[in-house]
């Protein structure tokens, strides 16, 4: 819903005459009316199966329920902010390890990289929740979500680094070269530093797949903003209300993290890498 | 337990589960594909209230989680009178999740051809269709390559959320689960499912990288 989309949209239609721009109004009135009688259906539907009940609605009047709700919410932002930071942190070491020219570094980086890209967070979340418990090691339910997260976000995050990176233009490592900078030198003092300025805008639109990927932390019962919502759900008997308003508040919080990543990549004029990053879960 | 027993005891499990995520993959992807057009279709047409609905749907459908979509297939819609079987729930969410990013790959696809292209098509006097059908659908198509080639991984990556219903038979995700919860298998079982969906997802890869590189306009 960008603005160059509305241009290109708009781009496609030659001015429209009179006779176009009556059917365009009566096309227009006829997708009103189905848009209306869709929604009408759906309310319908709602209301047939009584799910309109006030008692079903009126407990999100009270303090009590957004308090609770709020305490989730803020476990999932706890996770999402933790994973965040430690997949920055992996996602640069990857990418480093990937481009340090050194063979070995750059095979098992690259092998890394590809596993934690294809395989599906909740795979990695069943790893730490199923599998690490067998070897004795006990971890709490913040981490097996926070850690698994982490990682699966990691290989795409050295994916958008290793893009920034290439971003920056050769001549300046040629530059850097001739004045005798070593190559350690040229990566930490003059790409990264760019590097990373460009991939800022990136980098927000990825918490979007990680604030994703944290619901799934019902699976070690951590309370995150869904955990808290099914308590809510046997505590009201209210399962279509609480689900659908959950539902609305992720859409709400990953759509202003998507707006917020677009404007600032205009305001930087920095493009969003998403060649990597089409992740839908 | 070693990788022979593991095989020995689930491998005809795991070849039934590798289908399974195999099948609602490619199931999944050419539906969304499908739908994808149709929506971007919506989003491009002159009428205002169609391009609101495609951008809605395109809204909704890219920021909600998955597992929150599945679970009001699997338990919200039977309350409401739309009761699902568990597998179709899973192939409801995924279909609507990819539809939504398959069309902001070709909206992006539509968008990389400038406006300056569409202008001079119409100087040469292209009408409305040969517009789209010479300027605009290969164009986007050839661009769209490599994002829907991500697309069809991250399909697959979503089928996962099978996990969190009982599917018959099981997917890769949920296989893992079941395993460790009937025995302490350590972590091989992890391994191969992980291998199975990483091999695929390297194999994919490649075949979209190859393809996008006969195919791709250089500018």
């Amino acid at each position: 819903m960008s603005a160059h989309v509305t241009s290109m949209r708009d781009a496609l239609y030659e001015a429209p005459g009179p006779k176009t721009r009556r059917l365009t109004i009566i096309l227009t009135s006829i997708s009103l009316l189905l848009v209306a009688i869709g929604i009408g259906l759906v309310v319908w539907q709602f209301y047939q199966t009584g799910q309109l009940d006030a008692k079903y609605w009126e407990f999100f009047l009270k303090p009590s329920t957004w308090r609770f709700l709020g305490e989730g919410f803020l476990g999932t932002v706890k996770v999402a902010l933790t994973s965040g930071a430690i997949a920055l942190v992996l996602g640069v070491l990857l990418m480093l390890g990937r481009t340090s020219g050194i063979r070995p570094l750059e095979v098992v980086s690259r092998v890394i990289i590809d596993f934690f890209r294809g395989v599906p967070s909740l795979l990695l979340i069943y790893f730490f929740f199923l599998v690490i418990p067998q070897y004795g090691i006990k971890m709490s339910s913040f981490w097996m979500i926070a850690l698994p997260v982490a990682f699966a976000a990691s290989g795409v995050l050295a994916e958008v680094f290793r893009a920034g990176v290439n971003a920056v233009p050769k001549g300046q490592t040629e530059a850097a070269l001739s004045i005798g900078l070593t190559k350690g030198k040229i990566m930490f003092k003059i790409i990264l530093p760019q590097a990373l300025r460009i991939v800022i805008p990136s980098l927000i639109s990825q918490l979007v797949v990680v604030v994703k990927d944290t619901t799934v932390a019902y699976v070690v019962s951590y309370p995150d903003l869904l955990q808290n919502a099914r308590v809510l759900i046997t505590k009201y008997d209210a399962l279509v209300s609480v689900y659908f308003v959950i539902a609305i508040i992720y859409i709400l919080v990953n759509y202003a993290i998507n707006e917020l990543s677009i404007s600032v990549s205009r305001r930087m004029g920095q493009p969003i890498i998403s060649r990597t990053s089409e992740n839908p879960l | 337990m070693s990788i022979a027993e593991v095989l020995e005891q689930y491998g005809d499990k795991y070849l039934a589960a590798i289908l399974t995520t195999w099948q609602m993959t490619a199931i999944g992807f050419s539906v969304a594909f499908v739908l994808a057009i149709l929506i971007t279709i919506l989003r491009v047409s002159p009428i205002k209230p169609l391009r609101l609905v495609g951008d809605l749907y395109v809204q909704i459908f890219r920021n909600i989680p998955g597992v929150s979509l599945l679970i009001i297939c699997v338990y919200a819609l039977p309350n409401l009178g739309l009761l699902l079987e568990y597998k179709t729930c899973v192939m409801v969410a995924v279909i609507l999740l990819a539809s939504a990013f398959g069309s902001e790959n070709f909206m992006s696809g539509i968008n990389t051809i400038g406006v300056g292209q569409i202008e001079a098509a119409r100087s040469i006097g292209l009408n409305f269709g040969q517009i789209i059908r010479l300027v605009v659908v290969p164009q986007a198509l050839r661009s769209a390559v490599l994002p829907m080639t991500n697309l069809l991984i991250a399909t697959m990556l979503t089928t996962a959320i099978g996990s969190q219903v009982p599917l018959n038979p099981q997917e890769l995700t949920g296989l893992v689960s079941y395993i460790n919860t009937r025995s302490v298998a350590g972590i091989l079982p992890f391994f191969i499912s992980a291998f199975c969906y990483a091999g695929t997802a390297v194999v994919l890869g490649f075949i979209g990288n190859a393809i996008d590189k006969k195919v791709r306009i250089l500018r």
